[in-house]
């Protein structure tokens, strides 16, 4: 009984430490992100791909209302995964720094710089009192310099660059997956085949188009572009996930 | 942003004083607090001579050494070029706290930038900032010129009291503009040497300080590379020559 009451003191409410140094708003929060569906992020020399796992719920859901991949500048893309809520404000917040960026100094933001910007706003969600933390993780995806950079956000508000990641749901083995078969001189059509078989790795009956979100800012035209379900439908056929007809007459 | 509201009143709006109804406040006018870009009356008028040359390798940056207060020489030996970025520099010409205030607050900036980011600003950054501080409502009576290099090169802009930048080969500013540029028209070339430069430059402010009479008392020559800015101070314009 003393032990359960003393930890029900530092899990509720507040952000604060707990005796062995841990912060379970913020560990809670990592869970919220899990229950999400997953998103990848892939870089490669060309540039990058943002895919997304967006399957509805209920076929009387239009597909385009749910939300995974979002343009935050026309250099930057971003792909959440956990409370949609709390991302469209983490991404809202994005969009404003980069204008606030390209006003102040007249240059489109750095992604280093606009992720930063992301992850100390987030940071304050853990210390400040009566807020709660973000129960969201992102990834934020772009060109910096001609360079094609990648990172992610996560509830404690701490950025990390990746060459290949995923947030959200079935994470691990996304990340086996990616860590398996990602090569250093993948295109970027490697890099869409990649982030799609990594998709399919963890959607055991196949992808269909409008349920999979694809994304890329290629370093040629330094443009966030969105592809259609028409495209994402040749993408699956030619990497052969897919989902099979028979799943579909079901 | 008011919202839409009925017309049955007949009033207009109670702050569009021309057209105030019998029944609303009397609006007096708004004092005036001389807070314009234009000098003041009584206030000094810009006498200085500073120049600013772009070459293939870096910038010429040169100004005079007078600070004027109407005819009198107020100062003999003025530093008007600062150091505000590892590869950047500005000119100063106007009024000096206004001058000083910018320069503080553009190296804090700058300093700011490179600690958050790990990189230099970019000259696009540099400039629109300059200008944006000239904007947003300082009402900082200046007219410098910006020199620097970045990945992209050497850049020089030429810019307003009122945040106007303009990136320029050559420009001129202060009260001997006109007896520099008339050098620089004839003297600049995109092919110029950064020795060759400094030269045009200092035959340009030596005109203004022959014959403009808030300029003079020697020339501050400030060359800025990609290795950095360097602050050259010579009394005697002619010994250069």
């Amino acid at each position: 009984m003393q032990g359960q009451a003393q930890q029900q003191a530092y899990d509720r409410g507040i952000t604060i430490f707990s005796p062995d140094g841990r912060l379970y708003q913020v560990e809670y929060a990592r869970e919220a992100v899990k229950r999400g569906t997953a998103s990848i992020g892939v870089r490669t020399a060309d540039g990058v791909v943002l895919a997304a796992d967006k399957r509805s719920r209920s076929p009387l859901m239009e597909p385009s209302s749910v939300e995974k991949l979002h343009k935050a500048d026309e250099h930057v893309g971003i792909a959440s995964a956990g409370h949609v809520a709390d991302a469209r404000q983490l991404i809202d917040f994005a969009r404003q720094r980069a204008q606030v960026n390209r006003l102040r100094y007249g240059e489109a933001i750095g992604i280093e710089s606009l992720t930063k910007e992301v992850t100390d706003h987030i940071q304050q969600y853990t210390q400040v009192g009566g807020a709660r933390p973000f129960g969201v993780a992102l990834i934020v995806g772009g060109i910096e310099n001609g360079e094609p950079r990648l990172f992610e956000t996560d509830p404690s508000g701490t950025p990390y660059e990746w060459k290949a990641l995923s947030v959200g749901a079935n994470r691990a083995d996304i990340r086996d997956y990616l860590e398996e078969n990602y090569t250093e001189d993948a295109d970027l059509e490697g890099g869409i085949g990649l982030a799609l078989s990594a998709l399919a790795e963890a959607n055991e009956e196949g992808l269909e188009p409008e349920g999979v979100g694809l994304a890329t800012i290629d370093v040629e035209s330094e443009r966030y572009t969105e592809h259609s379900a028409d495209e994402i439908e040749s993408y699956l056929t030619e990497h052969d996930v897919l989902a099979s007809d028979d799943e579909d007459a079901e | 942003m008011r919202p839409p509201t009925s017309d049955f009143s007949g009033s207009d709006s109670p702050l569009d004083g021309s057209r105030s109804s019998v029944f609303g406040p009397e609006l007096g006018e708004f004092p005036n607090n001389g807070q314009s870009s234009e000098p003041r009356e009584g206030e000094m008028k810009t006498g200085t001579t500073t120049v600013g040359i772009k070459t293939e390798d870096g910038v010429v940056l040169a100004t005079d050494m007078r600070a004027s207060a109407g005819y009198m020489v107020a100062s003999k030996d003025v530093q008007k070029v600062e150091e505000i970025h590892p590869t950047g520099a500005l000119t100063i010409a106007g009024s000096v706290s206004a001058a000083q205030s910018l320069i503080r607050s553009l190296r804090a900036e700058t300093r700011l930038y490179e600690a958050r980011r790990g990189e230099e600003m970019s000259m696009t950054a540099l400039s629109t900032l300059v200008g944006n501080f000239l904007r947003s409502g300082g009402f900082l009576i200046v007219s410098p010129i910006l020199g620097g290099v970045d990945s992209d090169g050497s850049h020089v802009y030429s810019i307003d009291p009122a945040g106007g930048t303009t990136e320029e080969e050559y420009t001129v500013s202060g009260s001997g503009s006109q007896y520099a540029l008339g050098v620089l028209e004839q003297d600049y070339d995109e092919s110029l040497s950064l020795d060759e430069a400094k030269d045009v430059a200092t035959r340009a402010i030596k005109s203004a300080v022959e014959r403009d009479l808030a300029s003079g008392n020697g020339i501050n020559i400030a060359v800025v590379t990609e290795d950095g800015v360097d602050i050259e101070r010579h009394k005697d314009i002619n010994a250069l020559l």
